[in-house]
Order: C-alpha cells, then structure tokens, then sequence
C-alpha cells in the first residue's frame, strides 16, 4: 500500500507540475461558463418574446411548459458538455502511458518492485481524480443557477454522477490509446477518434441489421449519459461504466504484457 | 561475501527474426564488480533487462540468487537497483522530492524513508541541489540523483547500463568514483564501452558481440592484449581469458 500511495503522489506531483492540466481545467471552465450564459441569454430572450404584451404577458399563462431553465438551459448545456468533454480529456491522458515510455521512466517503474497492477491502478485512479475535480469545477455555474430553478438534489447529483462516468469512461479509452501509442501527439489524436465513434454508434444504423443497430445503440456512451442527465441512474449504466474502466485496465495490461514478451 | 549471485544458463532472446542474444553461458558471483562489454546493439542492455525482468526470456534460464526474473519479477527486483544510460528521470520533481519517491516505491516509509534519503544526498554530494528541479540539473547531477535512487534502498545488485554515457570527464569521474565507492558492498553489473571505465571498477568482464559471448575472465586479462577492438566485432581470437564453450 506504501509503494502504490508513493507512486499517486508522484503521478499527482508530476500532472499539477505540468501546465496542461491547468490550462484544461481552465479551458472546461470557461467552455461550460460560455455556454451556459449563452443557452440562459437565449431562455431570457424566449422569456422577453412570450412577456411582451402582445403576446399576453406573464401573467396570462401564454409561456409553454417546455420553455423552462432545465429543458432550455440546463440539460442542452450537459448535453454539449458531453462531447466537449472529448476534446481536452485527451491532453490530460495522453502523456499517462507515452510520457514515461518516451523519457524511459517506464523501466525504472517496471524495476522497482511495483507490479503492473499497482502502476495502472495508480495511475488510473489519479486520472479518475482528476476527473471528478474537472467536472467539480465545470458544474459550478450551471449548478448555482439551476438550483434555483428547482432541478433538484436528487437530479443535480444524478446528472454529477452521470457527467463523471461520461468522463471517466473518455479517460480510460485514452488511457488505452496511451498505453498502445507510440507517442503523446498519437496517444491524443486516436483517443478522439475512438470517442467520436463512441460516444453515439447512432450513425452505424444505416449499415447494419436492426438487432445490430440495438446492440450499438447500448454500447454508445450518450446514451448511458443520457439516462443520468435527464435524472435516473440505472444500475446497467453503472455496470456499463464500470466495465469500460475494467476493460481498459486490462488492455493496459495487456499492453505491458505484450512490451515484454515483444520487446 | 554481501550482493546477489546472477547465473544464466543458454539464455536467449529473440525480436522477431533477430536474435539479440543467443544461449548465453554466465556467473556473476556475490559482491563482484562485474562488466558487460560490447559494441552498441551487442546484446547489453538486452540482458540488463532480462536480469531486471523487464524482458522475458525466449528461452534458457536466468536467476538472482536462485530466484528467475521472469516468474518471480517483483522477488528479484526487491534486490536490485538499476542506473541506465539516460537519465530516466522526472524533470517536473524536486531531487529529494523525487528521492522520496524512490525510497517509497521500494517500500520505505517513514523513519526509514527520512534516513535512507538523508544517506543519499550525503553520500552523492547532493546537499547543494536538494530543492533543485531535476530538469534544471547539470547531466552530471542528474546521473548523481539516479544513482542515489538505485542505491536507496540498499540493493544487492546494482545494475549500471552506460552509466557515464555523454557525460564530460569532470563528471564521469565523479559517477565513477560513486560507484567505485559500492565495490565489495554488493554486486555490480557494469555495461559499458568504455574500456578504461571497465578496466578501472570492475573485476572481470564478459565480451558480447551481435548477442553471442565472445570472451570472459578477468577484466585485466581481456582487455589486456591489443585487439579490443576485434573483440568488440567479435573477430580475434580470445587470449588468455576464459573461452565459452
């Protein structure tokens, strides 16, 4: 347990020592904040529109039931951070693996005594932690505001959980993309290829049979996403999570056995 | 007599069609001061990482004191510190942050860890650079700190893979001196091209040429006639040293 608590120190040290993370940390910020204020800039423009008085004004019950803060503002906005989330994860996991092969660290770790499953699970869980602050960080806003408008704890956490998973899935595909690359720059550019095709297989539907299309539709991360975002946290989804992360631990491994045994 | 004994037995390993070593006969006795020879891509590093258990064998057998990497890796590597021709270090971390580190990762905590630390800056001379980035060090105190971090936790075997490798002679001679300082304490392996560094810290020495053994004995004897070079392509004939079966 000292060796793997030794090891997290260090992967923590070594990802705040390095600018990117928080110029990722920045960057999710900002996006989330941009595009919060312009979805509620828009609802304030929608709310202007039905109060004026030749539409009725407020008081006459002329607004629609959809034009609300959740279904205008809040859930729009997760749904766009979801495939925002894309874009940066990959800066963050891409030197996890290919950043200590490239400098040679990796055989010193390898050498030291650590098994490989105490590396990956240190290095996975720092990522994971990482994670969970980035998406604390981007919640921020939204949170505040939609409080207000009675979204609800319950919903609120469940849409937190979901956003989580939705990035900690994203961080294990790129984990995997960095564990097989040959360099940082490829590690990156496949992890947002892999998760572009993942993250809505709808697009498939045109080119398989329809139980095909069902299978990919359950394998799609916006979908799993989806379920959380709008409130309800089904334990499939949680299982579907859970098996992408212990997925790509193993094809880590997997990559660590093959370095061996390949050279 | 302290350090671990490393026996290969027709040791090999193949990348693909190439055999980067091929049936490998060699003993390396408890606290010897003990030198792998050969030009680049001879097989050196190759079996470096065989003994660390970072390859795995094609076939033969290998052991560290009785124990083989390559079903018992974290047993062997318990027992032995390694120093590579780069420094593989982390440029973000402070030199003692990063010493921690080590000591932490070969299960030092505590006391222990505080000591062991405190032992390594002293003996490395690294008081001066102690809260210094690692990135910002000069090669030859970067070398130092992966020393340090090889001998923390008191190893029987230090495996060294061109430990002086585009140093200059000020700071070549202070690694040398480092580790001419752990002779008789443990087992040193010592891959190197250098022929004066192997003549002045080791004892005996091995000459591998395209992965096949072409002489061992004592480093005096083997290098002591004037074809070291053909050695190295593995072209002379042995003189007085030991000649592989």
């Amino acid at each position: 347990m000292r060796r793997l608590l030794s090891l997290m120190q260090k992967e923590a040290l070594v990802l705040f020592g390095s600018p990117i993370a928080y110029g990722v940390l920045f960057m999710v910020a900002l996006v989330t904040a941009v595009t919060f204020f312009e979805h509620l800039r828009l609802y304030n423009q929608i709310l202007f529109v039905f109060a004026s008085s030749t539409m009725g004004g407020f008081e006459s019950d002329t607004i629609p039931t959809h034009v609300n803060l959740i279904d205008t503002v809040f859930n729009p906005v997760m749904e766009q951070l979801g495939v925002l989330l894309i874009i940066p994860l990959p800066l963050v996991t891409m030197r996890v693996f290919a950043e200590e092969r490239e400098r040679g660290t990796d055989e010193l770790l390898l050498t030291s005594g650590l098994s490989s499953a105490q590396v990956i699970a240190a290095k996975y869980f720092v990522t994971y932690a990482f994670v969970v602050l980035m998406m604390t960080v981007s919640f921020i806003y939204p949170v505040t505001a939609i409080e207000q408008g009675g979204l609800g704890m319950k919903h609120l956490a469940s849409v937190f959980v979901g956003l989580s998973l939705l990035a900690i899935g994203i961080a294990s595909m790129g984990l995997v993309c960095s564990a097989f690359a040959s360099s940082q720059v490829v590690a990156a550019a496949s992890t947002v290829a892999v998760c572009f095709i993942v993250y809505d297989l709808g697009w498939t539907h045109g080119f398989v049979s329809e139980p095909t299309a069902i299978f990919l539709d359950a394998l799609s991360l916006r979908l799993r996403f989806g379920h959380m975002a709008e409130g309800f946290v089904f334990a499939s989804d949680l299982v579907y999570f859970a098996a992408i992360a212990c997925v790509s631990a193993a094809l880590t491994r997997l990559s660590f056995e093959l370095r061996r045994a390949l050279g | 007599m302290p350090g671990a004994r490393v026996e290969a037995r027709a040791l090999s390993r193949r990348f693909a069609e190439r055999t980067a070593l091929g049936a490998l006969d060699l003993t390396i006795e408890p606290g010897e001061a003990f030198g792998l020879l050969g030009a680049n891509g001879a097989g050196k590093t190759t079996f470096i990482r065989l003994v660390t258990g970072f390859l795995a064998p094609s076939s033969g057998s290998l052991t560290v004191d009785g124990v083989s990497p390559a079903d018992h890796p974290r047993d062997v590597q318990q027992r032995l510190g390694f120093v590579s021709e780069v420094s593989h270090l982390y440029p973000d971390l402070g030199v003692e942050r990063y010493l921690r580190f080590a000591a932490g990762i070969r299960g030092l905590s505590g006391e222990r860890q505080r000591q062991a630390v405190a032992n390594a800056v002293e003996t490395f001379h690294l008081e001066t650079v102690r809260k210094r980035r690692i990135g910002n060090l000069s090669k030859g105190f970067a070398q130092r700190v992966s020393l340090a971090q090889a001998l923390i936790h008191d190893p029987a075997l230090v495996i060294a893979d061109e430990p002086t490798s585009g140093l200059d002679p000020l700071q070549r001679r202070d690694v040398q001196t480092a580790l001419a300082a752990e002779a008789g304490n443990r087992t040193l392996l010592l891959c190197t091209h250098d022929l004066d560094e192997a003549r002045s810290l080791t004892t005996r020495c091995a000459v591998l040429s395209e992965g096949e053994l072409v002489v061992s004995g004592p480093t005096e004897e083997v290098l002591a006639g004037e074809t070291n070079l053909a050695l190295f392509r593995g072209t002379a004939p042995p003189h007085e040293a030991e000649v592989p079966a």
